[in-house]
């Protein structure tokens, strides 16, 4: 978990590098979420960024294993199935990262002895992987009632090897650039538990760094431009997914 | 043949077998009727995912280039990997198979890797040194019961529709493997010598009532299962029946017989999903070559087009009157300043592209075409449907194309009908062809109402009635764009047929 207070200048302005899907450096590929698709799961939901697609479940609040549970809490457990293969070292990587990450939204302390199970299978990888799969279990949670404090939204970029930073690279492009980072910003507009601060040292909460995940090595202000170029596309898939959730749970009360 | 995590009252187990022995079934169902089967190709090559029911089932392809076993040095391998992702089942607890995994992988492996579906040999790249190594991986996504079949069916899906990279041997000792990527060569299919289909019925009662394709309540009430792979020819591929209530020969035997109707029908609804899946792979690949679009968009700065058919109204427009050439010039001038300028050039654009080669398009079909200009609202079925677009319509040279212009032109400036065509404007052979052309653009005008569109789009339905137009009435400059338009009209019903 990285809580970072960043100062910076104005954003530096993208130059626009050739992409192979025509988008321009600061764009995002076309995103999609359904919710509500698998039967058994409690709550389950895929996220698409055009070709990369997850597909989350959550089951949860349920018993959980004697050895694990917690009196106090409810335990957060996160499974990562990889679209091919064995499970490996990457996977077990991105089961802390996304555990981790969940750890800060779901209320545990109202739950305790519980265990909530978070799956994710990857459907397809052409690349931001993480943050699109972080995205789905955010939309699973929503969909499994479980009771969170905020939203998450996460967005990830790259760093061509002359510092140019664009958004949501695909998996060709996350190959080449020299590097790529995911974050996961917070999305909170009413915090479920007033006491909670509203901003920290007079920035907003949602303007925090939840997660930062990087591979490859950049600049240290390449690292702060990509910091706030992905903080404003994170208000946008935000944006995108609350009012996608909100369209479904509209629908479902006319519905029922 | 308890499931752990469905908790069922007394009542309900009951009632459901009582509704059997009647055959009823919970859901609707005739006792030998299979779920609502959806087969779902994804992005990827070897990607599918199939919903049995409520039962969601995704299995990938993957191959890999390995060595092989040292008794079989000319054969791949297949190998099937079945995990119970905990997503599909509360129960399923990540980590090591349960023993319902494992029964499950080994019927699917048996099914197809011991019955020999797929063709080994063919996967061999130098014998005893590389082979390519298929791998499938079946993830539960929801079980609803019944996940032989389904992970069965998802199995054979993806192995149709998985495509390697073609490979050839080459280097200086012959003995380098060469991959080529999909861009330069085409990937290959594997070969798939019969498709062996799993049908499993469950057991109640004393054995005496069966019912086919159970789902996870019957599976909870029932006394035993029997999973029969059978491909369409009726040869049985394996037969699973693992423990539970005892049934007697004749019903094993009516199964059979059942599995074997109901392997014919699931291997036709199989290959008609690939079927599709096909079609709509070689359309997107067509469809992918931004290349075209680009020369379209930047057509507009190419003067010689439109300077090309200046030239020639100057040298046939001899019967017409003086006046009117002229007219027809400074018309070509208007329409250089509007957009339609931007559609005529576009044109020969396009002309030129349909006669030449297209090496653009990477030696692929004569029509690469790029991403459709048309919107939404047009409606492409008057386009098809109409006898003025179908095969009437020949290919045009760039030549032919002006010559045409010229007697579009010629027709509705004087109303000349087509028979009346002067042979000073056209050569013989073109004349006919022209007023086949002229005769079918017309018919479509006359047919379908106009739909005029003032926007710019190369290609557009725009076409206003062949009467409607009298040259009195009209500007020259108006004139001149309807005609453009049925000019361009023509151009499009050929396009359109030959995209289909």
């Amino acid at each position: 978990m990285v809580m970072a207070k960043v100062e910076v200048g104005a954003a530096p302005s993208l130059n626009v590098a050739e992409r192979a899907d025509g988008r321009s450096a600061s764009q995002l590929r076309p995103l999609s979420l359904s919710r509500g698709l698998l039967t058994r799961a409690h709550g389950s939901a895929t996220w698409s960024q055009e070709n990369t697609t997850v597909l989350a479940a959550v089951y949860g609040p349920k018993p959980a294993a004697m050895k694990k549970e917690n009196a106090e809490r409810a335990i957060i457990e996160v499974v990562w199935r990889a679209k091919s293969g064995l499970s490996g070292s990457y996977e077990k990587d991105a089961e802390v990262v996304v555990r981790r990450s969940l750890e800060y939204i779901i209320l545990t302390a109202l739950h305790p002895n519980t265990a909530i199970s978070v799956i994710l299978q990857v459907i397809n990888d052409d690349g931001s992987l993480l943050a699109c799969a972080m995205n789905a279990a955010c939309a699973a949670l929503v969909d499994a009632g479980i009771p969170l404090n905020g939203l998450l939204s996460a967005v990830s970029c790259g760093v061509t090897h002359d510092g140019q930073v664009f958004l949501d690279p695909t998996k060709p492009e996350e190959q080449k650039c020299k590097a790529y980072v995911s974050f996961v910003f917070p999305s909170r507009r009413l915090s479920a538990v007033p006491e909670l601060p509203a901003d920290v040292d007079g920035e907003p909460v949602e303007y925090g760094i939840l997660t930062s995940v990087t591979r490859g090595a950049m600049e240290v202000e390449e690292y702060f431009s990509c910091v706030e170029n992905c903080r404003a596309a994170a208000a946008k898939v935000s944006e995108f997914s609350r009012s996608s959730i909100e369209q479904s749970l509209k629908g479902n009360r006319d519905g029922c | 043949m308890s499931h752990a995590g469905l908790r069922m009252s007394t009542n309900e187990k009951e009632f459901i077998v009582a509704a059997i022995r009647e055959e009823q079934r919970i859901d609707g169902r005739t006792p030998f009727d299979y779920r609502r089967l959806q087969i779902k190709f994804l992005k990827e090559d070897g990607s599918v995912e199939v919903q049995l029911g409520q039962t969601r089932v995704l299995a990938v392809v993957k191959g890999e280039i390995t060595q092989p076993y040292p008794d079989r040095g000319n054969e791949g391998s297949l190998a099937i990997f079945t995990e119970f992702s905990p997503m599909g089942d509360p129960a399923f607890e990540p980590g090591r198979p349960s023993e319902m995994a494992v029964e499950l992988g080994r019927i699917i492996d048996r099914g197809l890797r011991e019955s020999r579906a797929v063709d080994t040999e063919s996967l061999c790249i130098l014998s005893g040194r590389s082979v390519w190594s298929i791998r499938v991986d079946i993830h539960i996504l929801d079980n609803y019961g019944n996940l032989v079949d389904a992970a069965n069916l998802a199995a054979l899906a993806a192995l149709l529709s998985y495509r390697r990279p073609e490979c050839t041997v080459g280097g200086d000792d012959g003995q380098q493997i060469i991959v080529h990527p999909p861009e330069v060569r085409e990937p290959v299919g594997l070969i798939i010598h019969h498709l062996p289909i799993a049908v499993t019925f469950a057991f109640f009662g004393d054995g005496n009532f069966q019912v086919l394709d159970p789902n996870l309540k019957e599976e909870e009430v029932m006394g035993g299962r029997i999973t029969i792979t059978i491909n369409s020819q009726g040869e049985i591929c394996a037969v699973q029946k693992g423990g539970g209530v005892g049934v007697s020969a004749s019903e094993v035997m009516r199964c059979l017989r059942i599995a074997a109707a109901k392997a014919q029908s699931m291997t036709e609804t199989l290959k008609k999903a690939v079927e599709i899946h096909e079609i709509e792979r070689a359309q997107r690949k067509i469809r992918r070559h931004p290349n075209l679009q680009n020369q379209i968009d930047t057509a507009s700065s190419v003067p010689n087009p439109i300077k090309k058919i200046e030239v020639e109204m100057e040298e046939t427009s001899e019967d017409i009157e003086p006046k009117q050439a002229l007219d027809t010039e400074r018309g070509i001038k208007d329409l250089s300043m509007s957009d339609s300028s931007r559609m005529k050039s576009t044109e020969t654009e396009v002309a030129e592209t349909l006669t030449e080669k297209p090496s653009r398009a990477g030696g692929r079909d004569l029509f690469a075409g790029g991403e459709s200009a048309w919107g939404d609202d047009v409606k492409l079925t008057p386009l098809k449907g109409s006898p003025g677009t179908r095969s009437t319509l020949f290919p045009l040279d760039s030549d032919a194309l002006v010559e045409f212009d010229v007697a579009a032109r010629a027709v509705l400036r004087g109303g000349v009908s087509s028979q009346r065509m002067s042979s000073k404007l056209v050569s013989e052979p073109l004349q006919r062809q022209i007023s086949d052309q002229i005769a079918a653009a017309a018919v479509y005008a006359n047919q379908t109402s106009p739909l005029i569109s003032e926007d710019a789009r190369p290609l557009g339905p725009i076409f206003p009635r062949v009467g409607d137009m009298d040259s009195t009435e009209e500007s020259d400059a108006a004139l001149e764009t309807k005609s453009c338009k049925l000019f361009h009209y023509a151009i499009a019903g050929f396009v359109q047929t030959t995209s289909n």
